[in-house]
């Protein structure tokens, strides 16, 4: 393997990590801190703990994987990278969750889009939420220090065609349009970040602070689940851990204990909210696991004469905020814009259908293209959000469901999709819904979009955006951590992860994530080293 | 008055009935009985191992760790349904790819991970018990049985049916083979896809043998 990649080098030069599947005997291990979850959140926190001097144990669920792993075959990467083997879904099956479970987290499989939090959201969270602390010109800085690290500017290449038909339709149709800042330095434009980065290029937690934070002597655990936090007094004493065996997914019975004076939990908004309900933490107010968000997704798809080749360059350079905020958060729900790679995996995947039918869609794939629009949930009553709460095994389980005011926004966003499409040039548009036909003109389209029944299970919506579960406040009896992530109920917990969100963003959450966790982990950083 | 009139249609024996198995709890509690009762019924659960070459036209040296010998005659009656016009028609790679295609979706179903294991099996249960494979799939005859028109019907059923819980089954069964169908190299002449670009695979360090 090339020692040009920094994970192999690493591990070379005598790197702290432990794969868990290897461990043979129960052991217990100490530290000033133990983070949970190697992801946007707990990257950045390990990397900051550990520049300061603090002893930091990582803690990973998934496996290490990197480019020697990174082959841009889709059912490897799906097997191995992602959730539940890419099956996770909502708890009645009718939203597919795309989220990732290996080193890295979610930023070794993202699409790279890296968005600063919208000013609105900020703004409506200080009102709502009493959240004044994290104003838009007080969270520039942060923003900006994270943008830095992670090398996130505007693409610079031309779109691929893909993305660029969102823009020509945009454009005909007099909506605004964005570049989007991407997270890569030297990248390839080939278009397979969502199968983990082959060149190394996608600077996310796995390329950026891990190896940061290892560099700096923190420890590393993979293919460990975190199964309980055990607390004595009123403090968490430690964590109980068990090793993955050599499949990944099954307990091998070896357990690892974690010491620790303070625990961060960035195990996303699935996972840390599971973890703190699996641990029976105090939660007088009963908030843990409430108001989870998810941006969900619909998505059209168009038939287009020219080749689209929507496999290739990278795969998110376009957005439109034109339908976001318009209606402020009184009015019908807004949406991000953007648009998807496709690959014959996923395509296959996300629009279910068989026989002749799917063989005849997917065949035109070089000539598809696809948009999708991201509801921005949680900001309207009727957009309440779902609950994680805990199967009988004590894994976590999303429930969302969804709501009138939701199903609204899913139609009004096929029209918009559709129409853009139709704009630029479209031979076809089809909405991903179990009752939709290809339809050859905006007219057609915008009659039988209006007609196709709003139900589960026959509207596609997915999510690659989880959000909430352990929402940040003012007000204990209405959130679960403060303004920094600190647990307003055990002093030496914080959770630093899209979990703390009191409603979705509505732009991608990574930068959000990496922000606020550089913020916390600053101040955590400072009173711990106090302490000593 | 047409409030009393809606609020009464809405406690209907049928249409609660209805709403009970549209829930996730309902369909989950329905779901395990029937599981239960296949179980007991005898139904093959246990994963099928490693078949011989002879029996299945399989790969023998597979090891099938989720699978029954009942779920792979499901697959087996099912796949020329899902693909058609996909599958090669020349006999012999056509067994090919189904025995493939059926190999990758067991190992795609041990990443999915227990809890999901567990309503699959629940979900391969029913189909394979007789009682709820002619009362809720209305498939007649055994798998081995099937016709493939017969199993495109059915297929049709569950994909249009008002009931969410048959919506939801219809989806698993399409996304799990689709995935490890199209998802594959051998398949991917299929949709215009041309795999990796050849110049980043001769440029890559992980695509070099040692």
């Amino acid at each position: 393997m090339s020692m040009n990649d920094p994970i192999a080098r690493g591990l070379a030069s005598g790197w702290n990590v432990v794969d868990a599947s290897k461990l043979t005997e129960n052991r217990t291990v100490e530290a000033d801190v133990v983070i949970i979850g190697t992801g946007a959140g707990g990257g950045t926190t390990a990397e900051i703990l550990s520049k300061q001097g603090l002893s930091v144990i990582l803690v990973e669920e998934g496996g290490l994987y990197y480019q020697k792993d990174f082959k841009m075959d889709e059912q490897t990467a799906y097997a191995t990278l992602y959730q539940e083997g890419m099956s996770r879904t909502t708890a009645d099956g009718a939203i597919s969750i795309l989220q990732g479970r290996c080193v890295g987290g979610s930023t070794t499989v993202n699409w790279t889009s890296s968005f600063r939090t919208p000013e609105q959201t900020l703004n409506y969270w200080s009102q709502k939420f009493g959240l004044e602390g994290l104003a838009p010109d007080v969270m520039a800085p942060w923003f900006q220090g994270r943008e830095e690290r992670h090398n996130m500017a505007p693409w610079a290449t031309p779109p691929n065609l893909n993305n660029d038909i969102l823009r020509q339709g945009c454009d005909t149709l007099g909506y605004s349009w964005k570049t989007i800042p991407r997270n890569v330095n030297g990248c390839w434009n080939s278009g397979y970040c969502g199968v983990g980065c082959p060149t190394n290029a996608k600077l996310g937690s796995l390329m950026t602070t891990i190896p940061g934070a290892l560099d700096n002597q923190a420890q590393m655990f993979h293919g460990l689940r975190a199964e309980r936090l055990v607390m004595k007094q009123d403090r968490i004493d430690h964590l109980e851990a068990s090793a993955m065996s050599s499949d990944g997914v099954t307990p091998s019975g070896v357990t690892v204990t974690l010491k620790a004076s303070h625990f961060v939990v960035a195990a996303s908004a699935i996972g840390s909210p599971g973890l703190l309900l699996r641990s029976d933490l105090p939660d007088p107010h009963n908030r843990v696991g409430k108001r989870s968000f998810i941006h969900p997704v619909s998505a059209t798809v168009a038939r287009m004469s020219a080749k689209v080749d929507p496999f290739y360059g990278a795969p998110q350079s376009i957005y439109s905020d034109e339908f976001n905020f318009k209606n402020g958060n009184d009015g019908p729900i807004g949406y991000k814009l953007e648009v998807p790679p496709l690959h014959p995996g996923m395509a296959a995947g996300v629009v279910p259908g068989h026989g002749q039918q799917q063989r005849d869609n997917l065949g035109q794939l070089p000539w598809l293209q696809s948009v999708i629009a991201l509801l921005r949930d949680g900001f309207h009553p009727e957009s309440p959000g779902g609950t994680v709460s805990l199967r009988d095994d004590g894994s976590p389980v999303l429930d969302y469901p969804m709501t009138d005011y939701l199903w609204d926004g899913i139609r009004q966003s096929y029209l918009d999709m559709a129409e853009i499409q139709f704009a630029a040039g479209a031979d076809a548009v089809q909405a991903v819904h179990m009752d939709s036909a290809w339809h050859t003109s905006w007219k057609k389209a915008k009659a039988a979009i209006n007609e196709l029944p709003m139900r589960s299970h026959r509207a596609r919506i997915f999510t690659a955006h989880q959000m909430g579960g352990c929402g940040m406040g003012s007000n204990p009896e209405e959130s679960v951590v403060n303004g920094f992530g600190e647990h307003h109920h055990v002093a030496n917990l914080s959770v630093h992860d899209a979990s703390i969100f009191p409603t979705s963003i509505g732009a991608n959450p990574q930068l959000s994530v990496y922000a606020l966790a550089a913020r916390n982990s600053v101040r955590l950083a400072q009173k711990l080293t106090a302490k000593g | 008055m047409p409030d009393q009139k809606t609020h009464s249609a809405e406690n209907s024996p049928q249409l609660s009935r209805r709403s009970f198995l549209k829930t996730g709890v309902g369909g989950t509690l329905f779901l395990g009985t029937v599981s239960l009762t296949a179980g007991l019924s005898g139904c093959a659960t246990a994963p099928a191992g490693r078949i011989s070459a002879v029996e299945s036209r399989m790969n023998a040296s597979y090891q099938f760790q989720f699978l029954s010998k009942d779920d792979i005659a499901l697959f087996e009656a099912l796949l020329p349904a899902l693909f058609a016009g996909a599958l090669p028609e020349d006999p012999n790679k056509r067994q090919f790819e189904i025995a493939a295609t059926i190999e990758r979706v067991d190992q795609g179903i041990v990443q999915f991970g227990a809890p999901n294991q567990k309503e699959l099996r629940k979900l391969f249960d029913l189909l394979n018990f007789a009682p709820t494979r002619i009362t809720l799939a209305r498939v007649w005859s055994d798998w081995p049985s099937v016709t493939t028109k017969e199993a495109d019907a059915f297929l049709n059923r569950w994909r249009n049916s008002r009931l969410g819980l048959l919506n939801n089954g219809y989806i698993a069964l399409s996304k799990i083979a689709n995935v490890a169908f199209y998802g594959h190299e051998n398949q991917w002449h299929l949709t215009g896809y041309p795999g990796p670009p050849a110049w980043m695979v001769d440029a890559l360090p992980q695509f070099k043998n040692a």
